[in-house]
């Protein structure tokens, strides 16, 4: 599903990518793991088309991400759900209206909105959470939020980026948990982390970087 | 609802001072937009009135046989510095007289046709030749009297008359537009100011919307609306403030000015008019609304690049 083929990027005179190539296959779990500014949210951006590399190819499906026009970007990113560290949710919106946005941006037929909001708010477990704003709700409860939206719009893969970074142990169980839930049912989940207990947690390959290069895979 | 319905809403009701100053401008500049386009109107309509009038009014003598009246205006149709001949017997001049006293009919009951001549009476293609022609008409044998419709205002010439109405009607004209055209760029720059602060406030969300794909005209949509929102609100304001003000004038102004159809007396037709005014505007309010948003959007999106 996605391929890096010797993938080099630098910021200035820091490197932050050197020469990597990786690949993960469908349905597969995948942990990029290393040290702060190690270049692990750097692979997650390249995939998003957030940013380009210097030189190499970055294949997301059988296309080249990197040779994607810029009006076809929006397509690209919503094949993806995107889970972030700092949550990302609409603060002036509810949790329905969050999960909403997602489908509204994907051009989901109106009629399918609440059928499907109800199912991914049951699989996160915030049903009962429907109504509130994120002003209402705990650290945890706004990652699920941001899981619901990335999982409504039934994407390919899921990027999650320190999804467990602003949360304590028990709370970020309980995300990994869900993260293994959505993996069983065929989703292929890469994670971006540098959280031990969190590696431990299930037995998934592991790519870990130091330095922009790929120390272990 | 949709979703970018309710995003403007929302955004509208969350900084209801900045709506209200955009409203306030654009109901301004409306409000004189109308105003001002009833006044050009008006001023056209009193200018027409003028320049259509028959310019001389040859009194024919009584017992004069209609063979010799007939003859005279041929020869006034056939000459080239001559137009709008036309012949006004007895019984019409009573007519005119009846109805340009319809408030007093007493007046009218006094008098019979035998006493308003017959006329005929016509205008000159150039006012420069209103002196010649007057003399010559004079000098025909059946024409008892010549008058020359003008004197008002203390004006020499009707000419004189048509030319105050015109350069009156011009500085109006000029002067309304340099006017209007000053509000809407006011309006056009309040509206960009409040856009971009509009964008600058949602800078998180619109991040948030590009990461999960959202497409440039996702992220356009309900700035454009808000826009339109207050452009369509700004509007009716005006228009409605000015359409009440000229009903509450328009019998006064209509009496004052009494023949002069300086605005449309049937009620079809004053309503007309100012839907009519009311379309051109709600086109143009759209149009600072979407260019004005267009700008800012794609102002704030090139900062955040």
């Amino acid at each position: 599903m996605i391929t890096f083929d010797n993938v080099t990027k630098s910021f200035g005179s820091i490197k932050v990518l050197d020469g990597v190539s990786l690949e993960v296959k469908d349905g597969e779990f995948v942990f990029l793991t290393g040290p702060t500014g190690a270049g692990k949210t750097t692979i997650l951006k390249m995939i998003l088309r957030e940013i380009l590399p210097d030189s190499g190819k970055v294949i997301f499906d059988s296309k080249n991400v990197t040779e994607i026009p810029v009006k076809e970007i929006p397509q690209l990113r919503q094949q993806m759900g995107i889970v972030f560290q700092d949550f990302k949710v609409l603060l002036e919106r509810t949790v329905t209206e969050n999960v909403e946005v997602a489908l509204a941006v994907s051009d989901v037929a109106q009629e399918e909105w609440e059928k499907r909001v109800k199912h991914v708010l049951k699989l996160v477990g915030l049903s009962n959470r429907a109504k509130l704003f994120p002003s209402q709700l705990s650290g945890g409860e706004l990652q699920r939020v941001s899981l619901a939206r990335a999982l409504v719009i039934n994407p390919k893969l899921i990027l999650a980026d320190e999804p467990t970074g602003n949360l304590d142990w028990k709370t970020a169980e309980g995300i990994m948990d869900l993260l293994e839930k959505i993996n069983k049912e065929g989703k292929t989940i890469v994670m971006a982390t540098h959280h031990e207990g969190i590696i431990k947690h299930g037995k998934h390959r592991i790519i870990h970087l130091e330095d922009g290069k790929i120390k272990q895979i | 609802m949709s979703i970018h319905t309710k995003t403007a809403v929302d955004a509208i009701k969350r900084s209801p001072f900045q709506a209200i100053s955009a409203i306030f401008v654009l109901a301004l500049t409306f409000f004189v937009a109308t105003t001002v386009s009833i006044l050009v109107f008006s001023s056209n309509e009193l200018l027409s009135y003028f320049e259509t009038r028959p310019q001389i009014i040859s009194f024919i003598k009584n017992e004069t046989g209609s063979e010799a009246i007939i003859a005279l205006q041929n020869k006034l149709v056939l000459d080239a510095r001559v137009k709008d001949v036309k012949y006004v017997p007895k019984e019409q001049a009573l007519e005119i007289y009846k109805k340009a006293t319809e408030d007093n009919p007493l007046l009218a009951e006094l008098v019979s046709p035998s006493i308003f001549p017959a006329s005929l009476e016509f205008s000159v293609t150039d006012l420069k030749l209103a002196e010649e022609v007057i003399n010559e008409v004079k000098n025909e044998a059946i024409v008892e009297q010549v008058g020359f419709t003008a004197n008002i205002g203390g004006e020499k010439s009707l000419g004189d008359v048509v030319s105050r109405l015109k350069a009156i009607s011009y500085y109006l004209r000029v002067g309304g537009i340099v006017f209007v055209g000053a509000l809407a760029v006011t309006s056009f720059l309040v509206l960009l100011i409040i856009i971009s602060m509009r964008m600058t406030s949602r800078k998180g969300e619109i991040e948030i919307l590009s990461l999960i794909g959202a497409t440039p005209a996702f992220i356009r949509s309900p700035i454009l609306l808000e826009g339109i929102i207050y452009s369509l609100i700004g509007v009716i304001s005006g228009w409605t403030l000015s359409f009440i003000f000229w009903l509450y004038v328009s019998p006064s102004l209509l009496s004052y000015f009494g023949a002069i159809p300086i605005l449309p007396k049937e009620p079809l037709s004053f309503f007309l008019l100012f839907a009519a005014i009311l379309g051109a505007e709600i086109i143009i309010g759209l149009a600072i609304a979407i260019t004005g948003s267009l700008i800012a959007v794609k102002r704030s999106l090139k900062k955040a690049r």
